[in-house]
């Protein structure tokens, strides 16, 4: 079932871009990590206009009276948040929603990126199977996974002055922490919970996928890479980036709500 | 908040999880392989490689102490002319000597960039390794470099040599001619597809490969120029088998064929159940063939009868003879490798001790 609605067409998508750009792997990631992220964009802007909505409403007098009131009684509070989300018709899961339908796109988006490149011979079997019959596979095979320095089936290693230097993965390891630090809701409430969670994340994401970049295949380490480009982009078109994050003792500058700015 | 702190790295571990166990797909990337001497047969697949008495199919080693499932074995084993060594190669990109007795290892070579799928050809002076990384290296019995060869891509099938010559196909479609001394090219030939399998010598000066474009070609050893060939109806994986007579090859769709090589051969084609993965082998008077639907053939060497030996598992693995036993090692079955008697019965099944 995931095989067939996800990992298969993703896959054949990424080699027809592959066999209409000429044969180059590493740019066919490059523009099918910018397809996903264009096709998936409106659901990128209502978490946005969600996330900002909550910041709004956890500004608010009404919320703050909210937790002073109930600040004993984690149940109470919880049903009077509640309460108080309906009362303003706004729905909590707007914001983590659109993440959790990217989710298995990310993966299918992997796994293709994975099957397509077919580094060993049971991967090439199935990548034989995967391919719709308007492919010859004969014709396909073999795949030129070499772009630029990298063998994109192989983790990446640059070798300068006698050492192996994961340059990839130091830039996977950038992109995501600048991504998370300039895409991040300024918060205004001292003890928000969700800007503490985020600033967690922008310091565990960059490790995690720095580890993932410096393990798995290099083409994963691109499709990461234009991922988080092409993020900062979709926020800045937005007017949604926050530079300033970037300068270690700035405080945040509060960006414009969304709805504010298309009224 | 430290509940709060530990639900966060919950969140953030499943998906590395989830990523992490879709790159151990990777783990099972290709299927087993095997060789055998008087005594043994050497078994490379998984995590481990393993010595298994013929007489009883118990284990007598297994190689590492200390597997990694990140670093599987699926090249070929191969014993040197002398039987002192075995040679076999890791996805770990180290090229172990082993000692076929202990399983010890005599030595390593570790200057590959890539993973080792093919397996290597050994002479008494000489082992000729091909690896994924694009390179035919060249080593000492005592597994010291003499040359490196750069082709145009993978090198994923057993070369062969005449003592003059090492030949061999890659993923870029092309057939080599290294000068089996100094490393240095003798010719090049393109074919229609990629060459995955082994490519096998056959008198008259004929070097035969199949590619993954479903052509059999035949070329001259001396210059590369294609002087023969026959079309099957899918892909052709691995090499093909020559037994003086025809040159018999399996296809994607179970298509067993078997093309005259000298005067005295007639052709055939046999319908089987399931893609040929493996090369044929020759048993007595049976070619043996193994599919991907889970059985094992027996097909007379006409090609009129062919009688079927169900197998739990995938059988991609070429099939290997000794004596009177057929050895079989299925992917995704009950048993790692299975020993089937002349008459196709089961004379014994390994299963690895955990």
């Amino acid at each position: 079932m995931w095989e067939q609605i996800i990992v298969n067409p993703f896959t054949n998508v990424l080699l027809v871009i592959y066999k209409l750009i000429g044969g180059d792997f590493g740019v066919a990631i490059i523009l099918f990590t910018i397809l996903i992220r264009l096709i998936t964009h409106p659901l990128m802007v209502s978490q946005i206009k969600g996330s900002t909505k909550m910041q709004e409403l956890q500004g608010s007098k009404e919320w703050q009276d909210i937790q002073k009131k109930y600040k004993g009684n984690k149940e109470q509070l919880a049903q009077e948040q509640m309460k108080y989300y309906k009362q303003i018709g706004y729905n909590p899961l707007s914001s983590c929603l659109p993440t959790i339908i990217q989710i298995p796109l990310i993966f299918g988006l992997y796994q293709s990126i994975m099957r397509a490149l077919a580094a060993s011979p049971l991967q090439l079997l199935t990548l034989t199977r995967t391919v719709y019959p308007f492919f010859h596979i004969g014709n396909l095979v073999p795949l030129n996974s070499k772009f630029l320095w990298m063998n994109l089936a192989q983790p990446e290693k640059i070798y300068a002055f006698g050492l192996a230097i994961p340059l990839l993965a130091i830039i996977v390891a950038i992109t995501t922490y600048v991504q998370s630090k300039v895409t991040m809701p300024a918060s205004t409430t001292p003890g928000d919970q969700g800007a503490m969670m985020g600033k967690m994340m922008a310091l565990y994401m960059p490790l995690l996928l720095g580890y993932f970049a410096l393990t798995f295949a290099s083409g994963l380490s691109i499709y990461f890479i234009t991922s988080n480009l092409i993020g900062i982009a979709q926020y800045a078109l937005l007017g949604k980036v926050n530079w300033r994050a970037l300068i270690p003792g700035q405080k945040p500058v509060q960006t414009t709500a969304l709805s504010a700015r298309k009224k | 908040m430290k509940m709060k702190k530990l639900a966060l790295i919950g969140l953030l571990l499943v998906p590395a999880l989830l990523l992490a166990g879709c790159a151990t797909g990777l783990t099972a990337s290709s299927w087993p392989a095997m060789t055998v001497d008087a005594k043994n047969v050497y078994l490379a697949g998984g995590p481990y490689v393993y010595a298994v008495s013929l007489e009883t199919g118990a284990q007598v080693w297994r190689f590492p102490d200390k597997p990694s499932a990140a670093n599987p074995f699926y090249a070929t084993p191969v014993l040197t002319p002398d039987g002192g060594q075995l040679i076999v190669g890791g996805f770990d990109k180290k090229l172990y000597s082993l000692d076929p007795q202990t399983g010890k290892t005599i030595w390593t070579y570790t200057q590959a960039r890539d993973r080792w799928i093919g397996g290597v050809v050994a002479t008494d002076k000489m082992i000729y390794a091909p690896n994924a990384d694009y390179k035919l290296y060249a080593l000492s019995l005592q597994g010291s470099l003499q040359w490196s060869f750069e082709a145009d891509q993978a090198i994923w099938g057993t070369p062969v040599t005449d003592g003059t010559n090492v030949y061999f196909g890659t993923l870029g479609r092309k057939v080599y001619a290294v000068n089996a001394q100094t490393g240095q090219q003798v010719w090049m030939q393109t074919l229609d597809g990629a060459v995955l399998g082994a490519v096998m010598l056959g008198p008259g000066n004929m070097l035969y490969a199949g590619t993954y474009s479903g052509t059999i070609y035949g070329l001259n050893t001396t210059d590369g120029q294609n002087v023969w060939s026959k079309q099957a109806t899918s892909w052709i994986w691995s090499g093909p088998l020559l037994d003086g007579t025809n040159l018999y090859v399996g296809d994607a769709n179970g298509k067993l064929f078997a093309f005259p090589v000298s005067g005295t051969g007639q052709p055939w084609t046999k319908d089987l159940s399931g893609a040929i993965v493996g090369s044929p082998v020759v048993s007595g008077k049976n070619l043996v063939v193994g599919t991907e639907a889970g059985s094992v053939y027996f097909v007379d060497l006409d090609g009129k009868n062919a009688r079927p030996i169900a197998i739990s598992g995938k059988i991609y693995a070429t099939p290997v003879v000794a004596g009177p036993l057929t050895l079989v090692a299925p992917t995704d079955g009950s048993a790692t490798l299975v020993a089937l008697d002349e008459t196709g019965a089961l004379k014994w099944s390994f299963i690895p001790p955990k």
